[in-house]
This record gives C-alpha cells, sequence and structure tokens, in this order.
C-alpha cells in the first residue's frame, strides 16, 4: 500500500553529512506531526537517520528499500503530544486491550496515528484513519461496535475518542498510553 | 529539541584534505543535529579557512588516488562543507598567536570567522560534552 509522506527530500547520491543536513533543513519547513521521507543511498543514513532523530526528538518511524534507495521516514515532533492533556473518560489501559488481543476476541482498533507510522508497526487487524482525516472518513468505521481508539502515546487518540462519541458511536475507549508501550503482536504494511 | 545544549569543541590543527574532512564532516553533522559547535583553528589548521588554501588542500602523499573515490561517492567538496557549517552557526575561531607567526591577516580567511587566542577558545570548550581534536 506505499507509505504516505507530507514531504520528500532527495538526498539520492549524496555523501555522509548530507542526507542529515538535509533532513535537518528540511523538517523547519514541517508542521509539527507531519511525516517526512528521507530519499537517500548512503548505506550509513540509516543508523544516522536514527540517531539524528533520536538526538534531536523527532520520531524515525522506519526504513524501507526499493531499488536500492533507502527510504527513511520521520515524524516531526510536536510539543502537544508529550503534555497528554486527557479529557475523554472512558480509557481503556493498554494491557487490557492486550489480554483481549491475546485472547483472540473480536476487538475493533481504531489507529489514528499517521498512515505511516501505522505502517511500519501496527496491531494486527487495526484500521487506520489518521486522526487528521477522521470527521472525512467516520463512515468507515462501524457505529455500533465497541471501539479501541489507539494512537502513539494515548493524546491524538484522546482527541480522536472525543470526536467520535460526539458523532454518534456508542462505546469508545481510548486506550492509554498507546503504541509507544506496546509490546504484544505487531504487523507492518510498508508494501 | 531538548537537547540542543549540548556543546562540541573541536581543535583543527593539520591542514591536509584529510583533516579537513574529519572536521567538517563531524562539526556539520553535529550542527544538523542541534549541537552547539565551536572549532578553533591553529597552525596548519588555518589551511581549512583561509580563503584560498581551503579550495585545494593536499591529500597525504602516497594517498592521491583517493581523488577517484571521492569523485565516486560524490562527496561534498570543503568549500561547501564549509559555508554548510557557517550556515548552521558553527562557531570558527582563527588562532591569533599562528597568524601572527605566519604573516596572515584576518582578511586573508572566509568571512564570518573569529580571530581569538587560546584563551577564547578555553572559554568555549570549558563547558563542551564533546571535545575533539584533529
Amino acid at each position: 500500500m506505499g507509505i504516505t509522506a507530507n514531504e520528500t527530500v532527495d538526498a539520492k547520491g549524496l555523501a555522509c553529512p548530507m542526507p542529515i543536513v538535509k533532513t535537518k533543513k528540511a523538517i523547519s519547513d514541517l508542521a509539527p506531526g507531519q511525516v517526512m521521507e528521507v530519499q537517500a543511498t548512503d548505506k550509513g543514513s540509516t543508523a544516522d537517520i536514527k540517531a539524528w532523530a533520536e538526538s534531536t526528538g523527532h520520531q524515525y518511524l522506519g526504513t524501507v528499500e526499493e531499488d536500492d534507495v533507502l527510504k527513511h521516514y520521520l515524524r516531526k515532533a510536536s510539543d502537544d503530544e508529550v503534555k497528554n492533556e486527557a479529557n475523554y473518560d472512558d480509557v481503556i489501559d493498554l494491557q487490557v486491550l492486550r489480554n483481549k488481543v491475546d485472547g483472540l476476541e473480536d476487538v475493533t482498533i481504531l489507529d489514528v496515528r499517521e498512515q505511516a507510522e501505522y505502517a511500519f508497526n501496527h496491531i494486527p487487524g487495526a484500521i487506520n484513519v489518521p486522526l487528521g482525516e477522521l470527521e472525512n472518513r467516520m463512515d468507515e468505521i462501524n457505529t455500533d461496535k465497541e471501539i479501541h481508539v489507539i494512537c502513539r502515546t494515548g493524546s491524538r487518540s484522546d482527541l480522536a475518542a472525543q470526536k467520535l462519541s460526539q458523532k454518534g458511536f456508542k462505546i469508545v475507549k481510548n486506550v492509554v498510553p498507546g503504541m509507544a508501550e506496546w509490546d504484544g503482536p505487531t504487523e507492518k504494511s510498508t508494501k | 529539541m531538548e537537547n540542543n545544549n549540548t556543546r562540541v569543541a573541536i581543535i583543527a590543527a593539520n591542514g591536509g584534505m584529510f583533516d579537513a574532512y574529519k572536521v567538517f564532516n563531524i562539526a556539520t553533522a553535529a550542527a544538523a543535529s542541534d549541537k552547539e559547535v565551536g572549532i578553533f583553528f591553529t597552525f596548519e589548521g588555518l589551511n581549512l579557512i583561509h580563503k584560498e588554501a581551503h579550495k585545494n588542500l593536499a591529500m597525504p602523499e602516497g594517498k592521491e588516488h583517493f581523488k577517484e573515490g571521492f569523485e565516486k561517492t560524490n562527496v561534498p567538496s570543503i568549500s561547501e562543507l564549509l559555508e554548510m557549517a557557517q550556515e548552521m552557526g558553527v562557531k570558527m575561531i582563527g588562532c591569533q598567536m599562528t597568524m601572527d607567526v605566519m604573516n596572515l591577516e584576518k582578511d586573508d580567511f572566509v568571512e564570518g570567522i573569529e580571530v581569538g587566542g587560546a584563551a577564547s577558545f578555553i572559554e568555549f570548550a570549558k563547558d563542551a560534552d564533546i571535545s575533539l581534536t584533529f
């Protein structure tokens, strides 16, 4: 299904430290929470981009290799996510969700992270509708089911859960904290 | 973002092409990672910021065949790296004492450098988290 990015940086054919320098420049034009794709052929760039993200506070999502081109995905850090102001009361602990998933219960999981985040790491069977698209894509979700909304840290899913319950979804649970702490089964859909 | 107080202090004391790459690669990578970077150029290291000399730095003797490798791997030129480093706010200090010994003026160097003695570098380096010498 491919991976969606808001911006693409072309660092193909460039040697270290150029991929990092170009990434640094390009990310300043991105809005917080947006996703950037960095294309590089420098084999060291995978380790470098990861380390760079670590030291600058941005989120490294993952890398796919296509025709000798490494495509790295990053998500620009946003301050509001760290603050984590929870407003939606009906929360469910990640471990409780884990037990349901492990018990093979039929659970509806709505993952509201960006498509690129979801692509590299999500709970098998989870549906992906990024928070920004939720308003327009609500018809993709079954109103009658119990919906477990999840994101990375629990704050985008908090907003999504509020939206869903306002629109008449009956049982909506915000899963806390979120994928950042999930150690259950996951799958990828980067192809 | 939260780590932007990390400081990197570098001494550049050699003036060959390999030395220049070591210094500027580390410096630009560090600056791109939101570190605060300062380089003190002393003795042959002054070549790296000399207006003309930095464009034509020598390969180490017997290593001239690496020229091809540099071209093939599309490594940026020293001029480009120098410019990028400055653009990203890398602080560059030329050593006054060496400049005097070599009879060089501030105008002999690229724009934007500072000139200072060892004490000005020490002042910058005393709070450094990473110190490197090339």
